[in-house]
């Protein structure tokens, strides 16, 4: 800290206390609450955890299972680029194995990108499309009654259109609720609602933002048929003591399940953690691709000589 | 079971998902190009990655994970296990990666575990953690010895573990280390046991008079009666040593037992002791001198001047005698001959000799020699260098093709507190002819068993020779570090020794070429002194009530005012000798435990039969 510039110093300094004025300019925690059940944004409810009888109440109807994606791609000049992706499907249980999709990419074998950034749009809606993928294969394989998705609902509607008609309407003919769990949430339906009454800083503050601290451990907020996206249905939840809360996901048609969703979800997030369910961390570290497996995977197949043609130069900085 | 991550020709991290490995289990590793390898487990770990250890992100919320439980899904289940596995022969080449692992069959690793023929052998326990491979060796060496565990007794499951007694003529000496309640005492009785079973002679030297086989364990699946196979001696009530028979040498090393000589001594006995000598002929010239000395000559020449009984006469004769030829003898260093020659007559040693001892060796018995460590260690001085003098002449007249010598057999000595018989860094009357056992016995077929809970405090030279040792539970650093130093202990096991539960040991011997890890099999005998101190004020309490409760019924009730006759009639009776004040005392117990019972009375305090 000692031998960081004055001028730097200072310039932070301000900065960071433009950010702290921001949330200031957010009215108080009651008045949020009044204002958003006024306006009719949407309804506080509490969740219950479930017992044992509960949870023996659905695993009768079928099993839960957790669907995660994960991608890491190797350091390297694009088009030198090689991208691992990897997406699973578990079911709750010790008996069964997991559906594991995997897939690998390069813009050099596949040799139609023309910047990066298309490269990189075009691997995230793979990503989206290996996840539903599994989940679709879940639906043969284990016949389950709730699949927790890792990520909203809508990126899979937008980013893999084809292969998520095919997973809805499965869903929707066997009965099979939908559920994405989002651990950030970026949009901002609150403040958009309440334009009118907030300061002018906060006019786009996200959801998250306006619901930091507000929520009580376990409390919702659903929000009001018609105002999320066309054929969902969200609700924000705080699912542990972690103030910052979490995003549920539904399908429109599945809405009839909301409240036993919400205490599922609940139920299976440990309360001194993130917020995430415990069930969705499992198998969020079972999918990951560690870069160590990356390392070793192109020192196998790529050899040391290639590595060090792509290896980019930042790399072998000595400090 | 796979092997996984970096490998080296010695050394391979094994992971498994449904076993947890045990250490000291063998497996083996099937290497596609080098072929079934065996490997011992040295490092056992369980690792659960969805239960990391960080401090700051806390223990998953137990509700939750029984939630998942009625789901489905025990996170407990995720668990891997992940051993570290040394080689037993070091491979050419490191080890492929992610090659299968398995638990071998008996057949494939039996030159591992088991050596030598086993009517041969000794039979001194199990072999750790090897259940599943002991379940497809022969029926015959299944069961055979009984273990004693966590208060259970039962038959043992594993591979047993038999230590060869033909190689003592390659390897001789055993060690056998451990601190107090480690069973080091129960695997130097099973040891013995063995030895009796094969009827090889022995003496064991047992300063704590435990060394008893008479008596059988309770609940015991196979009873050995041993009676026949041991006898025990006390010395200076059994057995001694003959006067007359004891050379010089013997002599000063029997002196210097009871408190080492000085060099003035030493010459003073070299030149005192004469050939032929009795007790009591050397003892009078000691005391003589001793007479004469503190006299001195001029007082002598005086009395031989007056006129003296014949008797007395000769006395002074003789002194003068004495005076004139051992003229360079210090008083001080006879009268400190003198002391200790007396001590060692006190303690009956020379009213006995060692032939007793001899006859049962010649019969293939075990030996007990009793008496407190010091007589021990003088008395085995002599007994030691005797038969080994014996044996070793023996042998060596056969060597030169002399058959006339008298036949005398090879035998194990063994002995406790080993660290007193042949210490380091001081002297003591054995060290000299144990080091010489130790350096040259294997030669005569003379071999040692050597215990003692501070192998530091043992003679270096002698520590080097014990070929086989059995580590027990050490706590002390210096003696894991002894330990250490003198063994082919894996720094892994010496961890592990200060936390081994009693009865489980570590054996270190060439003819494994490793460490094995064995348990100690329950002896077929206890030692007399198992009673436990508390059990035996109790008893002893309770008898004496009911004898003095034996003792005073005829003369109940007892009037308090009338106590005097009361203890007057009593001791007259029982012949005990109370007096007013202890009885009373003795009745007031009586009643608190509820034997007696006590009534007010006008008359003051009765005392009453509790049963009225």
């Amino acid at each position: 800290m000692l031998d960081l510039d004055i001028s730097l110093k200072q310039r932070f300094e301000q900065v960071a206390n433009e950010m702290r004025l921001r949330l200031k300019q957010r009215p108080s925690l009651d008045t949020l609450r009044n204002m958003i059940s006024d306006k009719g944004i949407g309804t506080f409810a509490k969740c219950h955890r479930l017992g044992k009888k509960d949870l023996l109440r659905i695993v009768e109807r079928g099993k839960i299972v957790g669907v995660d994606g994960s991608t890491n791609s190797s350091k390297g000049h694009f088009p030198y680029v090689i991208t691992l992706q990897q997406a699973m499907a578990k079911p709750c249980s010790n008996d069964e194995s997991a559906i594991t999709i995997t897939d690998a990419l390069s813009p050099i074998t596949m040799g139609n990108f023309s910047s990066e950034e298309e490269y990189r749009e075009f691997v995230k809606r793979n990503l989206a499309g290996l996840e539903v993928k599994a989940a679709v294969a879940a639906i043969d394989e284990y016949s389950p009654k709730v699949i927790l998705l890792d990520g909203s609902l809508v990126r899979y509607k937008i980013e893999a259109p084809p292969l998520w008609q095919k997973l809805k309407s499965l869903a929707l003919a066997k009965n099979i609720i939908l559920v994405g769990v989002v651990e950030g949430i970026s949009t901002n339906l609150i403040s958009q609602c309440l334009k009118d009454d907030l300061a002018e800083a906060i006019h786009h503050a996200s959801d998250w933002e306006i619901l930091f601290g507000l929520l009580d451990v376990g409390e919702r907020l659903e929000i009001a048929q018609g105002l999320f996206k066309e054929g969902f249905r969200t609700f924000f939840m705080r699912s542990s003591i972690d103030p910052k809360p979490i995003g549920i996901d539904l399908l429109e048609e599945q809405q009839i399940y909301l409240n036993e969703v919400a205490n599922l979800v609940y139920t299976l997030t440990p309360k001194d953690g993130r917020g995430i369910p415990l069930w969705l961390d499992i198998i969020d570290k079972s999918v990951r691709i560690s870069d160590k497996v990356m390392e070793g995977l192109l020192s196998t197949y790529l050899g040391e000589d290639y590595i060090e043609f792509i290896r980019p130069k930042r790399e072998k900085r000595e400090f | 079971m796979q092997v996984v991550g970096l490998t080296t020709p010695h050394e391979v991290y094994v992971a498994s998902k449904e076993r947890k490995f045990r250490i000291n289990e063998l497996v083996v590793i099937e290497d596609p190009y080098q072929g079934n390898l065996i490997g011992e487990v040295v490092e056992s770990n369980s690792y659960n990655r969805f239960i990391p250890l960080s401090i700051g992100s806390g223990i998953h919320d137990a509700d939750v994970i029984e939630s998942l439980k009625h789901l489905g899904y025990s996170i407990s289940e995720d668990e891997i296990n992940i051993a570290k596995v040394k080689l037993l022969t070091e491979a050419n080449f490191p080890i492929v990666t992610g090659c299968p692992v398995r638990l071998p069959a008996f057949d494939e690793v039996r030159g591992y575990l088991l050596k030598g023929k086993r009517e041969d052998a000794l039979l001194l326990g199990e072999i750790k953690n090897t259940e599943e491979t002991a379940a497809t060796m022969e029926d015959d060496l299944k069961g055979l010895c009984d273990m004693y565990s966590r208060g259970k007794l039962y038959k043992t499951q594993n591979v047993p573990f038999f230590l060869d007694l033909r190689s003592f003529q390659q390897y001789p000496h055993i060690g056998v280390f451990g601190g107090s309640g480690s069973g080091k005492s129960f695997g130097l009785r099973v040891i013995m046991e063995e030895i009796m079973k094969h009827r090889f002679p022995a003496i064991m030297l047992d300063p704590h008079y435990e060394m008893e086989f008479s008596e059988s364990q309770e609940n015991i699946s196979t009873i050995q009666d041993f009676t026949q196979y041991f006898k025990k001696f006390q010395i200076g009530e059994h057995i001694g040593v003959e006067f007359k028979h004891l050379s010089r040498k013997d002599l000063l090393a029997l002196l210097s037992a009871v408190s080492p000589l000085t060099d003035a001594m030493s010459s003073a006995v070299e030149e005192l002791h004469l050939h032929g000598d009795t007790y009591l002929s050397f003892s009078d010239r000691l005391e003589l001198l001793s007479e004469a000395l503190e006299k001195g000559r001029g007082k002598i020449e005086q009395a031989l001047k007056q006129d003296l009984e014949p008797m007395e006469k000769d006395k002074y004769k003789k002194m003068k005698e004495l005076l004139e030829k051992y003229q360079n003898i210090p008083l001080p260093s006879v009268q400190g001959i003198t002391w200790r020659l007396r001590r060692l007559h006190n303690s009956g040693l020379f009213s006995h000799d060692i032939k007793p001892v001899k006859e049962a060796m010649m019969q293939g018995k075990l030996v007990v020699v009793q008496g407190p460590i010091w007589l021990l260690q003088v008395f085995s001085t002599y007994l030691l260098s005797n038969i080994y003098r014996q044996r070793r002449e023996y042998k060596d007249g056969e060597l030169q093709g002399q058959t006339a010598q008298e036949y005398f057999p090879p035998f194990i000595i063994a002995t406790d507190e080993a660290h007193n018989f042949a210490p380091k860094g001081r002297d003591a009357a054995t060290k000299g002819i144990i080091t010489e056992i130790a350096q040259e016995g294997r030669k005569y077929g003379v071999f040692l068993v050597l215990a003692t809970q501070r192998p530091t405090l043992l003679d270096e030279t002698v520590t080097a020779q014990l070929n086989t040792k059995i580590i027990f539970r050490t706590v002390r650093a210096s003696d894991i570090a002894t330990i250490s130093e003198e063994t082919d202990i894996k720094v892994e096991e010496a961890r592990r020794l200060p936390y081994l539960p009693s009865g489980d040991a570590f054996v270190s011997s060439p003819l494994f070429g490793r460490t094995v890890a064995i348990r100690v099999r329950y002896p077929y005998t206890r030692s007399p002194h198992t009673q436990n101190p508390l059990d035996e004020i109790q008893i002893h309490r309770v008898k004496s009530e009911d004898k003095l409760l034996e003792a005073i019924k005829p003369h109940l009730p007892i009037y308090a005012a009338n106590f005097a006759r009361a203890v007057e009639e009593i001791n007259k009776t029982s012949g005990q000798h109370y007096e007013v004040r202890t009885l009373k005392d003795a009745l007031e117990t009586l009643v608190e435990k509820g034997r007696l019972k006590k009534q007010s009375s006008p008359l003051g305090d009765i005392y009453l039969e509790s049963g009225i």
